[in-house]
């Protein structure tokens, strides 16, 4: 029976090719889009998962409130984890004190490489579980050894088997593998640990940190924990949350609250408003989830609409059957095995569609998903899913279908009622009303990224080039360095700042000044800077003077931007004075000099930070910026900056980065969403369109009849068109009615998160509508013009 | 007795009036009869068939079919009742397009739940009584109107039904296709089976043993 089912399904699909390209390629675009969005998502939710302890991995936060705005950051002080040792020691198996995780330069004889990693307290191999492939498990213990990741391990001594080896970092240290691991999985936030050396050689090297020890309100270090087995996140937190508070009187004031965030909610929900935890990624994976199951559903009501829509062309088989002796249930078996095979054929087209466009996808997606070709679980859940989408797509007509009367059908007499279209009409609106917001959404994330690139940045980005600076071996040679640079001829200007361009990497506060209001608690950015800063970015100067070498006082002066002048509240703020508001131990004031035109270090969609470019007095600097000639190309500039370099540094690699690509890396994640929904929107169209010219086929074959005494009547080719295309149109319209409300809503919520944001026009609304409707038109078209061109004399001679 | 009709009465209302397509219809059928059933268009001949045929229900009325009462039974049951006993033939065929001579004569069989093996030696026979074998693997519509007609009748008798229900057999075909049908019902009429036909054709009547005149739902 059920190979006869498929006979028929089959010979019905090979029979109608155009329908069956319709439906069946609608379908798996459908399903492909479908896919892809389910490995993605099935990605985004398995990052932090590797981990065997991963339900009591956390870290530690911190909230802290200044003039009523609550930050919350990973950043905590040194003396927490201390405090934390001795007054909850039960509550934790692990505390794990870390540094940030930074390129380091390592070299080995004559190989050198940068690569990521941290500082680590010795039993971080516990607390995440290395992989441990050569030497020891317990490779921080002493305190000049260094634990590599495998690729490193690979990348810098081949063959060489580098247990015991020295490695010499930043041409400073050296120090001795002590055992290789595993790399930490791509989508997991260790995923950058290419090394890890000993926290003790990081506190006994830096004296800033040694001296941090005591301090609270040095903010700068990261701390991971494993809480203990019989104990949960939520009591820990409610333990700990004030220990910060009552252990010191100085930083009471801004309300520090401790806190763990658990590894669960490190990628996807780790973005916090005024204190309050309000999701983060995870906003993606439901945004594109909703995409996913709808673009599905669109595909499915293709499928629907034009098994229903060719209902009369198979009533005459339900009836032979019906009086043959087939029960309504064997029909429906039927009509749903037909399904079946339907999707199943869809499905293979979608796998092979997917395969086509994984890597595509993982360049836009930044992912490295692969095809679960052996995952059992996956092959579970599609079966599930073709089950599924059988059922779904496949449930309407066979119900339909099923329940037509033999008599009726076999007598030729059989009219689809007068609502019979009415389902279908309903699934056309679904489908226009998804498409047409879709093509809202996707048009107002494009205007806000481009609202967002075309703000004025305050310098220019084009021909600059930022180069790390991240070894003591730069100490002091700033000056000679930009000489030669600049007598190079690859290089106009050249400066040196604490942060990159397109960051801040350090804020201040405790000042005092003329004038700042009764407990403000001010929260400047901090940039230290080589006099030339403004003259290499092209920053202006919009009142007082930029820095000048000839004047010995300015290595105490600062530049601030415009908002700061605001922020500070100075009327005339050339020539006032930033005290350092610490009494016993005070550093020098700072004489303000010149007041900047705000650029933007930081984000695009947020109104730019109150900050400080101050002279770098201490070597404190980490990048050079070099203002490229304009009369050369990159290229050459390069190759000579390069020379210049490696004639200077032999020891260090050149490395460099264009500061206009680190800038539009700021829009990457808007950029991939807009990029990604603007396919996602033009498939959901094309599946649209798609059925909508197999229902207009459909309607204008059904109607044939009438078309040709229409014709024989005098109608011309325009009425007949006209009359077609009428019926579509109207749907279409309503579906936009229904859409611009909704995607108006869901648009104007996305935009609230940013700031710096364009406004909402109306005439967005009406182009989509347009377009919407024009699409239509076309698609209509095409079938309805065919129709009307028709000869009646044979379209009667067929009846 | 095969079957038998008592008071039968079906109609529709339209616009407050009740219009009847069958009135008091009394109906008794043997084993072994060939009735036509004649009258001019719309006097309820293919509605009587159905009818009987168990396609259609009555509002009115008792039908009683090999001691079973029709009226009262349930639709699963009716549709066991004409899948065992009763093949239709119509006047359009209604063949399956997509479906091979061959796979149209097994339809019914699938229906009946035959094994392959019995299903493979009823079709070949069936193929063979009507010298059809060259055409199993045609589809309908490479085959003339007279053959598909002929491919209609042997799926109708491929389940040896008791009865067969034919609705004009010969409306769409030429006067010689239409008395080679003709034939064909009369031999089965000899080998036992039952043949209930409408025609308006009196030359497609004379080969029947029995002829009910109906006008307005009503035999006369």
């Amino acid at each position: 029976m059920l190979k006869n089912y498929l006979k028929i399904a089959w010979r019905n699909l090979t029979k109608n090719k155009a329908y069956t390209l319709i439906n069946v390629g609608g379908l798996a675009l459908g399903m492909a889009v479908t896919l892809i969005i389910g490995l993605w998502i099935q990605d985004e939710l398995t990052h932090d998962k590797n981990f065997a302890n991963k339900a009591k991995f956390a870290q530690v936060f911190q909230s802290q409130t200044f003039n009523n705005n609550t930050g919350t950051g990973p950043a905590i002080p040194l003396p927490l984890a201390p405090a934390l040792r001795n007054g909850f020691n039960d509550n934790f198996k692990y505390l794990i004190m870390s540094s940030w995780t930074n390129d380091s330069y390592l070299k080995y004889e004559e190989t050198y490489l940068s690569r990521p990693g941290n500082y680590m307290q010795r039993e971080a191999p516990e607390l995440l579980g290395l992989e441990v492939l050569k030497g020891e498990k317990d490779g921080l213990r002493e305190v000049n050894s260094i634990m590599l990741s495998e690729s490193t391990a690979d990348a810098l001594f081949g063959d060489i088997n580098p247990i015991g080896k020295t490695v010499r970092i930043s041409n400073e240290h050296d120090m001795m593998v002590s055992a290789v691991y595993k790399d930490m999985p791509y989508n997991s936030s260790f995923r950058d640990l290419k090394y890890i050396m000993p926290w003790t050689h990081y506190v006994n090297t830096n004296e800033w940190i040694e001296n941090s020890l005591d301090n609270w309100g040095n903010n700068s270090f990261q701390l991971f924990v494993q809480i203990a087995e019989n104990t949960t996140m939520e009591s820990v937190t409610n333990a700990i949350l004030n220990i910060k508070k009552d252990a010191n009187e100085d930083t009471a004031e801004f309300n520090p609250r401790i806190f763990l965030l658990p590894m669960d909610d490190w990628y996807l929900r780790n973005n916090f408003e005024n204190g309050k935890q309000v999701g983060g990624r995870i906003k993606y994976v439901w945004l594109f989830g909703i995409i996913g199951a709808f673009v599905l559903l669109l595909a499915c009501i293709n499928f629907m609409n034009l098994s229903t829509a060719r209902s009369e062309k198979r009533a005459k088989e339900v009836g032979i059957r019906k009086s043959i002796g087939s029960q309504r249930r064997q029909l429906i078996n039927q009509f749903l095995s037909e399904s079946f095979l339907v999707v199943l054929f869809a499905y293979l087209m979608a796998i092979s569609i997917v395969l086509l466009c994984l890597n595509g996808f993982n360049e836009l997606a930044r992912k490295e998903i692969e095809f679960p070709w052996s995952n059992p679980g996956f092959w579970l859940v599609s079966l599930l899913f073709i089950a599924f989408t059988a059922l779904l797509a496949g449930s309407y007509p066979a119900l339909y279908l099923s329940s037509f009367k033999p008599v009726d059908v076999l007598k030729g007499t059989f009219k689809a009622g007068k609502y019979a279209g009415l389902p279908r009409k309903i699934l056309v609106v679904l489908q226009f009303t998804v498409s047409v917001a879709f093509i809202i959404g996707t048009v107002i994330v494009m205007q806000q990224i481009n609202h967002a690139k075309n703000r004025p940045i305050g310098y220019d980005k084009e021909g600059l080039i930022q180069v790390p600076t991240f070894s003591q071996d730069f100490e002091g040679k700033t000056d000679l360095m930009r000489e030669q640079f600049i007598n190079s001829g690859a290089a106009v200007e050249m400066a040196t700042s604490s942060s990159p361009t397109t960051r801040i990497w350090s804020n201040r506060s405790g000042f005092t000044w003329e004038g700042k209001p009764e407990g403000f608690q001010e929260d400047l950015a901090w940039t230290e800077v080589s006099p030339e800063y403004a003259k290499t970015l092209n920053l202006k100067i919009v009142q007082g003077r930029d820095f000048s070498r000839d004047m010995a006082t300015d290595s105490l002066g600062v530049l601030i931007n415009e908002t700061a002048v605001k922020y500070l509240g100075l009327e005339n703020p050339i020539g006032q004075l930033l005290r350092d508001s610490d009494e016993e131990d005070p550093n020098p004031p700072l004489k303000i000099i010149g007041v900047v035109e705000d650029m933007i270090a930081q984000s695009p969609y947020e109104p730019v930070k109150q900050g400080l470019y101050v002279y770098d007095r201490h070597f404190n600097f980490s990048y050079y910026n070099l203002r490229l000639n304009p009369n050369q190309s990159a290229n050459q500039n390069l190759a000579v900056i390069e020379r210049v370099f490696k004639e200077n540094f032999p020891a260090i690699p050149f490395e460099y980065d264009f500061v206009d690509e680190e800038y539009a890396e700021k829009f990457a994640a808007e950029q991939r969403i807009g990029t990604l929904s603007g396919i996602f929107t033009a498939l959901a169209i094309l599946i649209s369109c798609l059925g909508l010219f197999g229902l207009t086929s459909f309607v204008a074959e059904q109607r044939t009849k009438e078309i040709g005494v229409r014709k024989v009547l005098g109608a011309s080719v325009f009425n007949v068109w006209n009359m077609l295309s009428k019926d579509f149109l109207k749907l279409v319209t309503v579906s936009c009615f229904i859409a611009v409300p909704i995607a108006y809503y869901i648009m104007n919520g996305w935009l609230q998160e940013y700031p710096y944001r364009v406004i909402l026009k109306w005439w967005i609304f009406a182009l989509a509508m347009l377009g919407a409707m024009g699409v239509t038109i076309l698609t209509v078209s095409f079938q309805a013009i065919k129709a009307a061109r028709s000869n009646p004399i044979k379209s009667l001679r067929t009846e | 007795m095969l079957l038998q009709l008592n008071n039968i009465f079906k109609w529709v209302n339209s616009g407050g009036q009740r219009i009847f397509l069958l009135k008091d219809i009394n109906l008794n059928v043997e084993e072994g009869e060939f009735i036509s059933i004649m009258g001019p268009s719309g006097s309820g001949k293919s509605t009587l068939l159905n009818v009987i045929g168990m396609l259609d229900a009555f509002d009115e009325g008792e039908y009683n079919f090999l001691d079973e009462s029709v009226h009262t039974l349930k639709e699963k049951h009716r549709a066991n009742l004409y899948k065992e006993y009763i093949g239709f033939v119509f006047q359009s065929y209604h063949l399956l397009d997509e479906l091979t001579v061959k796979e149209n004569l097994e339809m019914p069989l699938l229906y009946k739940k035959f094994k392959g093996s019995e299903r493979k030696a009823m079709v070949a026979d069936m193929l063979d009584r009507f010298n059809i074998v060259g055409k199993k693997d045609l589809f309908p519509a490479q085959l003339s109107g007279g053959q598909q007609q002929l491919v209609g009748i042997a799926r109708a008798l491929i389940s040896s039904p008791k009865l067969i229900l034919a609705d004009e057999p010969t409306g769409n075909l030429n006067s010689k296709q239409g008395e080679e049908i003709m034939e064909l019902f009369k031999q089965l009429n000899n080998e036992g089976v039952t043949i209930i036909q409408v025609t308006h054709s009196e030359k497609n009547a004379e080969y029947g043993s029995r002829v009910i005149n109906l006008l307005d739902g009503r035999m006369i």
